[in-house]
């Protein structure tokens, strides 16, 4: 089970006290940059910056990002090696016949294409890695209000958000005394306890619910949940530095957009 | 004699196919009381607390609050909330919202408010229980005694008259649950009325001016606690067990010591009975002086160095920020709770001891020390820490 959560690394990290506004910016325009990038430089550019970012500004332990990244690297690199093999082309390095309709071959153009997209991959994963890192829900729950989401909306996200967590707690517990008599100790057995596992998780989860109504109750609510904090102010320097960052993508898009590997 | 805030007249309920659980209790609760509810469990403790706020209705009888029967339509109901402050057994159940100042900050919303004071209210709520600067942290991430403190400024922000806690110290380690009662002590010195449930004797024994204890749904005895814990049949048909200082006290005068005085409820009152029986072996050369500093006067320059020159002398806190000038200064504390008690015990050896404390608890400091003064004959000298400038000043006021 996940001891440490994303939401955890993302409430201490360094880049916390940063406008959230900021940060998004430099995210959400990472991402944009790199799906508009028609070459493989730029995108690797991208990666490269924002996890340094992550690694130095934010302070984020380098073993958990690797454990963060190498999921969707191992997806990234099954799908290139498919792409790759698939992608047919005029410059063939290698080639088999498989049928007589279907054949599969490594070329110029479909190397070319398959590094594009697996730069893009690393790219935008950084760039979401980068958000989820550095800005916790908390804050986004007022970017969101600020940006007209409806209220229902966000008040649901707010009690599942924090619901999620005694969710976790009270799944882990019962999970640890299945374990300690001996549960998931066979397949018949493991098939049989997490059954168990997800029906005592739900009668917990309807308690709690019932428990949350009377809570709200007692402390007179009226239909308004809880009112959102201030985000933080937007400084100077990080707003700068975004924007050079921004630029300095977006020229690096333009210049190396038809630079391709071989 | 204070006025009723909160009365009950033969109330009985019964939950749905259930057993009875409420069957016919009248009680009444003063102003400015601290009830304590004992009773095992089952008993019905929460059940009726929960009665306290409109949460549960009762079947018949009638609850009274303020002197007036409580109205169980929405709008009677959010005032009756707003005044009856209710905190969960389980903070993790009360706590609503992802962040520490949304969470607190829903009861004033939910009021109507305006932002401003709802920043007010929050601020001062979480000042009371000491966690300023928790604002952005998610509950989650918070400690068991911290999450309590969080549904305790939840309520706090609302300013209710009456306090009404379920259990409030289960779950925390005992240095925990002593700071909760302390705070529970500082909220009551600010006027508010107090009501706890718990099957801690020996928590509610030294801290409530009344018990009340429960069985099966009805009232065993209701009293004040030395007479409440006082008779061990009622104790244990209640499935309770008695205080020790209690139970000291008893086996003491069984074996045919005259104890003379009331009952004790503290080590410092235990001391005294055991005193009065040695007198004449008791000879202190001289009492030692407390010294008491309001932290709220903010000197904390000639604290530090008021401290440098008497080394070694026994230190106290009482109330969260009294704790927390305590940390910033890198002040060791001697005592964090039943401090004046304690203070007065070494006092009594000829020690000098040091209390730090908030404004509002400066005088509860004096009026124990000479509560104990009338009592015993013996005179304890209290002294308020005064910068130099301070007493200059007096000085110069007096010529």
């Amino acid at each position: 089970m996940f001891e440490e959560l994303l939401e955890d690394i993302a409430q201490k990290n360094g880049l916390r006290e940063v406008n959230a506004y900021v940060k998004l910016a430099a995210g959400l325009g990472a991402i944009l940059l790199c799906l508009l990038s028609t070459g493989y430089i730029a995108p690797l550019f991208i990666a490269v910056i924002l996890t340094s970012a992550i690694l130095i500004l934010a302070r984020v332990d380098a073993k958990t990002y690797a454990e963060l990244f190498i999921v969707p690297f191992g997806f990234a690199i099954m799908s290139v090696a498919g792409i790759i093999l698939i992608t047919g082309g005029q410059d063939i390095f290698w080639q088999w016949n498989i049928l007589p309709s279907f054949s599969l071959s490594i070329t110029r153009e479909s190397i070319n294409q398959g590094m594009f997209i697996f730069c893009r991959v690393i790219g935008g994963m950084s760039a979401m890695i980068f958000i989820a890192l550095t800005t916790p829900m908390t804050d986004f729950f007022i970017v969101f209000r600020q940006c007209r989401v409806p209220e229902v909306v966000i008040d649901l996200m707010m009690i599942i958000y924090r619901t999620i967590f005694i969710l976790i707690d009270q799944v882990i517990q019962i999970y640890h005394a299945q374990v300690m008599r001996l549960g998931y100790s066979t397949y018949r057995e493991s098939l049989r306890s997490f059954a168990t596992l997800c029906g005592a998780a739900f009668i917990a989860s309807w308690d709690a619910g019932e428990d949350l109504i009377r809570a709200m109750d007692a402390r007179c609510y009226n239909g308004k949940f809880a009112l959102l904090g201030e985000s933080r102010p937007v400084e100077r320097m990080p707003c700068f530095a975004v924007v050079i960052f921004l630029a300095l993508s977006a020229t690096v898009v333009i210049v190396s957009g038809s630079i391709t590997i071989i | 004699m204070s006025s009723i805030i909160l009365e009950a007249r033969d109330i009985r309920y019964r939950y749905p196919r259930g057993m009875e659980a409420i069957c016919g209790i009248s009680f009444h609760i003063r102003k400015k009381e601290k009830i304590a509810l004992v009773g095992p469990n089952g008993a019905g403790k929460s059940t009726l607390l929960t009665m306290f706020n409109g949460m549960i209705r009762p079947d018949s009888g009638l609850m009274l609050f303020d002197n007036q029967p409580i109205q169980y339509d929405t709008a009677s109901l959010r005032m009756l909330r707003k005044r009856v402050g209710f905190v969960l057994q389980n903070p993790d159940r009360q706590i609503i919202a992802p962040t520490v100042y949304q969470d607190v900050a829903f009861g004033p919303t939910n009021l109507g408010y305006s932002e401003t004071e709802i920043k007010e209210a929050v601020n001062q709520a979480l000042r009371h229980v000491g966690l300023e600067g928790f604002e952005r942290r998610p509950p989650h991430q918070l400690s068991g005694g911290e999450k309590k403190r969080v549904a305790i400024a939840g309520v706090l922000a609302m300013d209710p008259d009456v306090l009404v806690f379920d259990e409030p110290t289960s779950g925390l380690d005992p240095s925990g649950s002593e700071d909760i009662m302390e705070l529970l002590d500082e909220l009551n010195h600010e006027g508010k009325t107090i009501i706890i449930s718990t099957h801690d004797v020996e928590l509610a024994y030294p801290w409530a001016d009344r018990a009340i204890l429960m069985l099966n749904g009805k009232i065993l005895k209701e009293d004040i606690p030395e007479v409440a814990f006082g008779n061990p049949e009622s104790v244990r048909k209640a499935h309770l067990s008695l205080p020790t200082l209690l139970e000291l006290h008893m086996e003491l005068q069984k074996r045919g010591f005259l104890l003379k005085g009331k009952k004790p409820r503290t080590v410092l009152d235990m001391m005294h009975c055991i005193e009065t029986l040695f007198e004449n072996s008791k000879k202190p050369g001289r009492h030692g002086i407390i010294t008491v500093c309001n932290v709220d006067l903010d000197n904390g320059e000639y604290l530090s160095k008021w401290l440098s020159m008497h080394t070694g002398i026994c230190t106290g806190a009482m109330g969260t920020r009294a704790k927390q000038c305590a940390e910033n200064l890198k002040i060791h504390l001697d005592f964090t709770y039943g401090v004046i008690d304690k203070c007065i015990l070494k006092a009594l050896l000829g020690e000098d001891t040091l209390i730090l404390t908030t404004g509002s608890m400066v005088k509860r400091v004096y009026l124990r020390v000479d509560a104990y003064g009338l009592e015993s004959g013996v005179h304890i000298p209290v002294h308020p820490l005064t910068t130099p400038e301070e007493s200059n000043e007096k000085n110069e006021g007096i010529s």
